[in-house]
């Protein structure tokens, strides 16, 4: 470009590649190694912390399927039924069992019985409501025990849910109650019920 | 390197490794995907789209909206979270005295300091949040152990990140929220803000047709440019504006007897704007709805 | 300058024998920078006057910026650097460029294709895929011209008479299978009848931008810098083992960058690119060891010169690559992603890094293969001050810019307009170095088309001067082949 010898004027010979030989570059390339290999081992180690092991449902600032887990939130459903079961095995669990068997002379068994599997859960409702008197069949079986109100205690929200539990547990399959079924049956009953027996609970609409 | 072979080798293995890695494994992995449920409920995400919408979709990429607007929410953080919302008459320093009482035992006494920290300087108001981090089994106890003392708590997993308290989000966008979009339009620059919840921010299709034809009249010193193509200026008939005439502010406003009448790739558009709701919590992007409150 | 009293009769005919084909990809190349950059610079005005274009759908800010994106990366820094691979491996051979015609008809395709996807993009039929924007005919066009290159290149390359291969061979070869494969790829899949659901379109994406923009550009920046640096400082390249690391680092690690933390894919993805963009720093590493090397104590001055420019482009390279693969780190992606600082690093990358290269690259090509001067040598010192600076003053505003409002994103309490109020300063000033690019690139293209101008007005000459010649009819005497003189027909002119 210019006339200046010193200024840049590429040469026409084609260009060659040297290795190097000089003690630096030796040591240089030990050094270059040892970076390459450090950054390999942080690399693993990162991959190994954030890469959530190639699981598709892993996304960060999740780093792994148990992080993801713990913070999945609780349904209602599933609150209702955690809770159904705590009430259960406190109040009711002692007398007919925590597998819902019954205890033969104390508890009539609630698996399989025709009273909680009802489809309509009024006959139900009214039994840890007002109590039980006299004689009752369950399963054919006749148990003439006495039974207080456990129930009535407790609140539509808790009722509800022990009854929800005993009808989806031990093999039983029913529908879910609600704490509306059980305020509407609260509230027909009256002030002070009194426990009813067999014959009076089938008198009454299913 | 000596032959060109060799060269050749080198550079298709190097290649062929990251196609596989990058292209072909996420195919498998993502690229056969289906809709998902919402989570605790049987709904599909993401929802089938109209057709306009799909059209809007089209306009949108035709005028190169993501050169300047992303669509993808980004998330650094979540907390299972409990917080006090009603004290139900009783008073503060009763609550704070029972609260200590039952952190003294298992398993709350591991957070007692992180729960005690959270209402040092707590002046009493609700809502106030009492614990909020990792630890959901925390969370569980300390909700089943206020229970009985009468005062009512809300409980809840929380997502958190800039984009997210910005009202951009209410939790990160996944692959899952891109299933029915195509072509899939992500962005690379926040010139203006993310779209991903703008149907829940802005619902008023009518706010997105005004915003097209004169951005300035809703952001002040706004830099979008107006999108005045997309609209038709004409005559009024019989002096009277028609129906989906634009309501304008008298600066932007056209001479009078005009009025501004969107076209249909205008509506199409609005119309997909108004769709973009990525508000759903899924297995992958947890968070409960109605969150506790701060 | 004025080559023929060096030059040995075999880089002569080398140099000729790629004359048309380079013309034609430099040619149209220069064209498309000019109008890249004009096209950037309306863009741009969309900022300072959003109403500008409000009733012209073409010129708005998406499609201009897409249409000036992909002419810079289509139109400019392809077909240039193809026409340079040509010359380089035709250099190195030691021999004239095979099948000459298939290039100059590639040209014309290329060229072709790049006119298609531009007027596409500017009506409305972008893709909507970053740095893909060209609709199927284009991308058609394109990669069938670059397959005839690519032909033309390894043929040439393979009628090496010394088979030891020189690092540029490396760099310029793998460049070619990378620009083929990921082209094709990407297209393949994301402009298919049936492209893939989801988000593994925006992955394609990423791989493809990554590949090209990364690897492929450093790969074909690396081997043109380190082919001219050794010819312009008189000293051969040092540190082959070295340079053979950096490729194998480069080729190996450097594909694997590119999906964005954050981003709405499965966790691995993410960590996979930040695990391969800390080991890419590597390659970056050890060219700047070798650049440092070569370049010490070596007292050579360019006054804007070639030299200058190549200098300026490997620099820029460190710099980008460098900044490029930071932004893979968490912490860092978390501040710098969605803001300027991205587009100002692909902008430095494209204009600052390969454009700069390719520039000096083809102000030193040309005189050698047209034999004769530059017409306007004095402008094309000027147009690297103009570059050079232009480039500073475009990218730099926009990456600190960028910088700026990633730390007030993050702080939500800084509403959105206030962001965006605080960035428009930066940008105004990064307006005023496209001023300069705009200028320094018209300066590239006056040079150009004079220079083919002034070659096709001798070969006008030659041929008015042959049909006005006298017959000459020799006598009845054997023709002795040591007196006759042929009439020169390749067209050299001796000034």
């Amino acid at each position: 470009m210019s006339d200046d010898i010193k200024s840049a004027h590429a040469s026409d010979a084609e260009p060659t590649a040297t290795s190097s030989s000089e003690p630096l570059w030796n040591v240089l390339i030990v050094v270059v190694i040892v970076v390459t290999l450090g950054l390999l081992f942080f690399g693993g180690v990162y991959f190994d912390r954030h890469g959530g092991w190639f699981n598709p449902k892993v996304y960060p600032p999740y780093t792994s399927l148990d992080k993801l887990e713990a913070f999945q939130p609780k349904s209602g459903a599933e609150a209702a039924a955690a809770q159904g079961k705590k009430v259960y095995e406190a109040v009711c669990g002692i007398c007919h069992g925590v597998d819902g068997m019954g205890k033969p002379g104390q508890a009539p068994p609630l698996a399989g019985s025709e009273w909680v599997l009802a489809k309509s859960v009024n006959r139900l409702a009214h039994i840890p409501l007002a109590g039980l008197a006299g004689a009752v069949t369950v399963e054919g079986k006749e148990w003439n025990m006495n039974m207080a109100a456990m129930g009535a205690g407790l609140s539509d929200a808790d009722l509800s849910a022990v009854l929800t539990y005993m009808r989806t547990s031990w093999g039983n399959k029913a529908g879910e109650v609600t704490a509306d079924d059980i305020k509407k049956i609260r509230d027909s009953m009256g002030g002070h019920p009194q426990p009813m027996s067999g014959d009076q609970l089938k008198s009454m609409p299913e | 390197m000596k032959t060109g072979f060799s060269v050749f080798l080198a550079a298709f293995v190097a290649l062929g490794a990251s196609w596989f890695g990058l292209v072909y494994a996420p195919l498998e992995q993502l690229g056969r995907a289906q809709q998902t449920v919402i989570l605790h409920s049987t709904d599909a995400w993401p929802p089938q789209r109209t057709g306009d919408v799909t059209l809007g979709l089209q306009v949108y990429r035709a005028s190169g909206c993501v050169a300047c607007h992303t669509m993808q929410v980004r998330q650094t953080g979540v907390a299972n979270e409990i917080a006090l919302t009603d004290l139900k008459d009783h008073p503060a320093t009763d609550f704070k005295e029972f609260l200590n009482s039952l952190l003294i035992a298992p398993p709350l006494d591991a957070c007692s300091n992180v729960i005690l920290a959270n209402l040092e300087h707590w002046d009493g108001k609700v809502p106030v949040t009492l614990y909020s981090g990792d630890d959901g089994a925390v969370v569980a106890a300390l909700a089943d152990k206020l229970k009985p003392a009468g005062v009512k708590t809300a409980t809840g997993v929380l997502a958190s990140g800039s984009d997210l308290a910005r009202g951009w989000g209410l939790r990160q966008s996944v692959a899952a929220d891109y299933l029915y979009d195509q072509p899939v339009q992500l962005g690379n620059l926040r010139a203006g803000p993310d779209l991903s919840l703008i149907g829940v921010r802005a619902p008023d299709l009518n706010r997105h047709l005004q915003h097209l034809y004169a951005p300035k009249s809703l952001v002040k010193d706004s830099t979008m440019p107006a999108f005045r193509f997309l609209f038709e200026v004409r005559k009024k008939v019989d002096g009277q504006p028609s129906p989906d005439a634009l309501v304008l502010p008298p600066e932007f406003a056209p001479a009078a007897g005009l009025e501004v009448v969107p076209t249909a790739e205008a509506r199409h558009l609005a119309a997909y704007l108004v769709s973009l709701q990525a508000s759903a919590p899924l297995y992958e992007a947890p968070f409960t709805p109605v969150t506790a409150a701060k | 300058m004025n080559q023929s009293g060096n030059n040995t009769a075999g880089a002569n005919e080398i140099d000729t024998s790629c004359r048309v084909p380079l013309l034609a990809l430099f040619g149209g190349a220069a064209l498309w920078l000019v109008l890249g950059l004009a096209l950037g610079f309306a863009a741009a005005m969309s900022f300072h006057a959003p109403d500008l274009f409000a009733d012209c759908s073409c010129l708005t800010f998406g499609h201009a910026q897409a249409a000036a994106n992909d002419l810079l990366l289509y139109g400019f820094v392809l077909p240039a650097a193809l026409g340079v691979v040509l010359w380089i491996f035709a250099r190195l051979s030691q021999a004239p460029l095979a099948l000459p015609i298939v290039p100059v008809v590639a040209a014309n395709l290329w060229h072709l294709g790049v006119l298609i996807g531009t007027v596409a993009i500017l009506m409305g039929d972008s893709t909507g895929h970053a740095w893909l924007e060209y609709p199927r005919e284009s991308a058609v066009l394109l990669f069938a011209a670059f397959l005839l290159i690519a032909v033309s290149a390894v043929a040439t390359m393979g009628l090496r008479a010394n088979r030891d291969l020189y690092p540029s061979h490396w760099f310029l070869f793998a460049a070619l299978l990378w620009f083929a494969w990921s082209y094709s790829t990407a297209n393949l899949f994301l402009l298919s009848a049936h492209p893939p659901r989801g988000v593994v379109q925006a992955i394609i994406g990423w791989w493809f931008a990554n590949n090209m923009l990364f690897v492929g550009l450093a790969l074909l920046g690396i081997g043109i810098a380190f082919y001219f640096l050794p010819k312009f400082l008189g000293r051969p390249l040092p540190g082959a083992d070295y340079i053979l690391f950096a490729f194998l680092t480069l080729v190996f690690f450097g594909t694997w960058c590119g999906v964005p933390q954050g981003a709405p894919v499965p966790a691995w993805l993410p960590a996979v690119s930040a695990f391969a963009a800390m080991l890419s720093l590597l390659p970056v590493l050890v060219v700047a060891i070798v650049l440092w090397k070569i370049g010490r104590g070596a007292g050579v001055k360019c006054f804007g010169g070639p030299l200058c420019f190549i200098k300026f482009g490997i620099l820029s390279f460190l710099v980008t690559g460098f900044l490029y693969l930071i932004g893979f780190c968490p912490s860092a992606s978390r501040v710098l992603d969605f803001t300027w600082f991205g587009f100002g690093l692909s902008q430095w990358q494209l204009l600052g890094f390969m454009g700069m290269i390719l520039l000096g690259a083809i102000y030193e090509i040309l005189p050698r293969i047209m034999h004769r001067d530059l017409p306007f040598p004095k402008l094309a010192q000027v147009s690297y001050f103009c570059f050079a600076g232009g480039v500073l003053v475009y990218v730099l505003p926009l990456m600190i810019g960028g910088v700026v409002q990633g730390v007030k994103l993050g702080d939500p309490s800084v509403p959105f307009a206030d962001v965006s109020a605080v960035v428009l300063l930066f940008f105004r000033a990064s307006s005023l170095g496209q001023v300069g690019l705009l200028v320094g690139a018209l300066f590239l293209l006056l040079n150009v088309l004079v220079l083919t101008v002034q070659w096709k007005l001798g070969l006008l000459k030659l041929v008015i001067a042959a049909v006005k010649a006298p017959l000459s009819v020799p006598a009845c005497a054997p023709a002795s082949t040591s007196n006759s003189a042929p009439l020169s027909t390749s067209g050299e002119v001796k000034s």
